[in-house]
């Protein structure tokens, strides 16, 4: 009997999942070690999306980094503007008006319903089940029309905006966003009759991955990967942004803290989304969307019409009474059409002057006039019309426009200090770290991606399971690489 | 249902940041630096020597119980501050709901500070990626090396003293040059109408 | 683009999951540094005759990544035949690449001259 030994040996063997995948989402790369078809190691080679994000941020303004942040999570760029928009609010000291709240909260729930479908549709079609893939996708095509109707873009928006939000939206896009959120319980139902109870999918799902609450809060996880483990963590509901303490809204926790739950954890989250959709619409406050805040944003530009947008055009002409000759306004033209020398009154050459008021903002002693509708009148009669009182209507809109050079010039005036805002994206926690030094630029923009942490804990998590249940895993972890690699 | 819907509100008040950061200057006075407070956000300034001691007490208390370790960072405050770099820990405790930061100081020419892995699992790649873009060296990590960029890179980019567009084509990354080189070879073999 | 609203199968094409049974390949999304040897490595394993098409800003000229980490384009290592703009660009723009390169198969003189 001892003859039956050794017939053959085995060894370990080191599988490379390459970065190049139709499994893997994204540029990940793995590589096994495995032992027969369990696996014994598995690390993760992230950093093939690494497009230096945060040292990019260093170099441009504060209103210039919102379009990165877009491209991060690319899946559901709103939520990461909310993010961003809300750190850089909260730096500032300034806040949104409240229907630019409300509006900010209903476009993070479409986020969250539209992240949590493409999470579904790609989860299901690597386990196994191809037809969620197709019909999840019908949905997000939905919501990507919807937000082509509310700001013109569907996947990369920069729709917040730092003071509130870039447009207004109207009755029609909240009538069909409306539609929307009352069929969509049903389309769930139908996503959740395919695979809920399925056989196959419970055996893929049920006991894979299992981490515990403690171990989760330890490795740092957040989001639905570690409420599934029972730990009942959530940022809107911890530290409210927005208008989320507002609306109502439950937390759907599991129990078990394997990929079942949550699975089970996501799909309740897309019905709270539609809960929370539906109360924004009828609670929406009306009112301005942008802040007023003129020395941290810029105002909008109708109270400036006047001036700037004039039904027959002005004329810009220098009272030589009140005119000192210190040559500022020279100095700002830029078709070069004033003239004179120092001390001396300066002359503007009416045939040059293309009405950019660059003259008017810089002249402190009030010697520019802006003459309605003198565009083309003799010197004589425009020396006349100066000497009348300032009309009503160009001595308001003044005002802003001189508001409004000063910020762009200047730039806002930014206190020093140091900054954690977290927000709760789909699919985790984001966190914006900010350190200010004063100037129109962050001195180091750091931001805290979910999915790098949560691609941390992979390798925990495929520990003696087998290889299939890898893929399994990576779904469950929800990892999108342009978040965690920056 | 193994999973519940669940209305979650903060039950339990535990310290205020303010207190809590007083807390730390009693216990370790020789290594609280200062204390500041900007919008409601307490950061903590300390040395370097016993930063694991500190940290360790602000997880194992159980008044405190600081559980989640949210980011760890760095900042590089070259020619503005001395010492040069910061390591940033932003703790948060989730039966308290309170937020603390601690900020230990790090010179440039001796970038060497404790690993926390120990405490938290999940500081493991927060500090590979500080190593990876200051150069900072965490001793007692299981296994410091590059995380984003590849593993043979030269330089720590996040560093104030080195360029965004990155180094000219000649002092770039091996890999690369050799990759343009190989694609200058090939392009003979490119079909031209 | 897969999926039912902006179908491709209409066109004719498949997509495969190995790089050995493909005939064009779609570089989509930022290439870094990192990640441009493996993508040299997968055109290096298409049969000929083969076909490379960038899609979006990044895969073209580096888009708005002007940083020590991006290639800018990724035609500096890479012939390329088709270029989709946009950031990212629209199902339709992308369909009409697709187009572009059917023309263009369909004027090759060099490639194909032995079959027509």
């Amino acid at each position: 009997m001892d003859k039956v030994e050794k017939i053959f040996e085995t060894r370990e063997l080191n599988v490379n999942m390459g970065p190049q995948h139709p499994a893997t989402h994204g540029v990940l790369r793995l590589v096994l070690e495995i032992d027969g078809e369990t696996i014994v190691k598995v690390t993760p080679y992230v950093g093939y999306l690494h497009r230096g994000i945060e040292k990019l941020g260093e170099s441009l303004s504060y209103f210039q980094a919102l379009p990165l942040t877009d491209r991060m999570d690319y899946v559901s760029a709103m939520s990461n503007n909310i993010g961003y928009v809300n750190a850089v609010e909260r730096l500032f000291g300034i806040e949104a008006p409240e229907r630019a709240k409300f509006i900010r909260t209903m476009v993070g729930e479409m986020a969250r319903i539209s992240n949590h479908l493409l999470w579904l549709a790609t989860h299901a079609l690597d386990i196994g089940a191809m037809t969620v893939f197709l019909y999840c996708f019908r949905e997000r095509e939905w919501i990507l029309e919807l937000f082509e109707k509310i700001c013109g873009a569907r996947l990369t928006v920069t729709y917040p905006r730092v003071g509130g939000v870039r447009n207004d939206v109207t009755q029609e896009v909240l009538d069909s966003l409306w539609k929307f959120t009352e069929e969509f319980p049903s389309r769930i139902l139908e996503y959740e009759t395919l695979i809920d109870q399925n056989r196959i999918w419970l055996q893929r799902t049920k006991g894979i991955g299992v981490i515990s609450a403690e171990e989760a809060v330890n490795w740092g996880l957040t989001g639905p990967t570690l409420r599934g483990s029972g730990v009942p963590y959530d940022v809107r509901k911890y530290m409210p942004y927005d208008a989320y303490d507002k609306v109502e809204f439950e937390v759907p926790i599991g129990t078990e803290g394997d990929t079942y739950d949550r699975y089970r954890c996501r799909m309740m989250e897309m019905r709270q989304s539609n809960n929370i959709i539906r109360q924004c619409i009828e609670k929406m406050p009306p009112g301005p969307v942008m802040a007023d805040a003129p020395k941290f944003v810029l105002q909008p530009k109708d109270k400036m019409m006047p001036i700037t947008h004039p039904k027959e055009k002005h004329a810009y002409f220098i009272d030589e009474k009140l005119c000192k000759g210190c040559g500022m306004c020279m100095r700002a033209c830029p078709a070069k059409a004033i003239s004179g020398e120092k001390k001396k009154p300066h002359k503007i050459d009416q045939s040059l002057c293309l009405q950019c008021a660059n003259c008017f903002v810089t002249c402190k002693f009030k010697a520019l006039k802006i003459i309605p509708g003198g565009k083309g009148l003799s010197d004589e009669k425009l020396a006349e019309l100066a000497a009348q009182p300032v009309p009503e209507e160009i001595k308001q809109a003044s005002e802003y426009l001189i508001q409004h050079f000063d910020f762009i010039k200047k730039g806002p005036r930014v206190p020093e200090g140091d900054l954690y805002v977290a927000t709760e994206v789909p699919k985790g926690e984001l966190g914006f770290y900010f350190v200010s030094d004063g100037s129109g630029k962050p001195y180091r923009m750091r931001v805290r991606a979910p999915s790098f942490v949560h691609a941390g804990v992979l390798p925990r998590l495929c520990v003696g399971h087998l290889v299939a249940d890898v893929i399994a895993n990576i779904g469950t972890i929800d990892i999108v690489l342009g978040e965690c690699d920056r | 249902m193994a999973v519940t819907l669940v209305k979650v509100s903060r039950i339990l008040k535990g310290l205020e940041p303010t207190e809590i950061a007083e807390k730390i200057k009693e216990k370790f006075p020789d290594e609280v630096i200062d204390i500041t407070n900007f919008r409601d956000q307490v950061s903590v300034i300390v040395k370097r020597g016993r930063v694991f001691e500190i940290l360790k007490y602000l997880h194992d208390e159980p008044h405190l119980s600081f559980n989640h370790l949210q980011d760890l960072t760095a900042v590089d405050w070259l020619n503005k501050k001395e010492p040069r770099f910061e390591v940033v820990y932003n703790l948060f405790s989730i039966r308290f709901g309170n937020r603390i930061r601690i900020k230990a100081q790090v010179p440039g020419d001796d970038p060497k500070i404790t690993s926390v892995v120990p405490i938290w699992a999940g500081a493991n790649w927060h500090e590979r990626e500080c190593y990876d873009m200051f150069g900072i060296i965490f001793t007692g990590h299981p296994d410091l090396r590059r995380i984003l960029l590849p593993e043979d890179w030269e330089g720590h980019p996040l560093r104030k003293d080195y360029p965004l567009k990155g180094p000219e084509l000649e002092k770039d990354w091996e890999g690369f040059k050799e990759l343009i080189k190989k694609s200058e070879e090939l392009k003979e073999y490119i079909w031209k109408e | 683009m897969g999926a039912s609203h902006y179908d491709f199968d209409r066109f004719g094409i498949i997509f495969r999951a190995s790089p050995r049974q493909a005939d064009c390949m779609i570089v989509a999304g930022t290439v870094t540094k990192k990640m441009a040897p493996v993508v040299r490595r997968v055109y290096d394993q298409i049969p000929e005759p083969r076909y490379v098409v960038a899609m979006g800003s990044c895969a073209c000229t580096g888009g708005i990544f002007r940083t020590y980490s991006t290639v800018q384009g990724c035609d500096t290592f890479l012939p390329v035949d088709v270029y989709v703009p946009g950031c990212p660009p629209r199902p339709e723009t992308l369909l009409e690449g697709m187009m572009l390169l059917q023309e263009k198969m369909r004027k090759e003189k060099a490639r194909w001259s032995p079959w027509r």
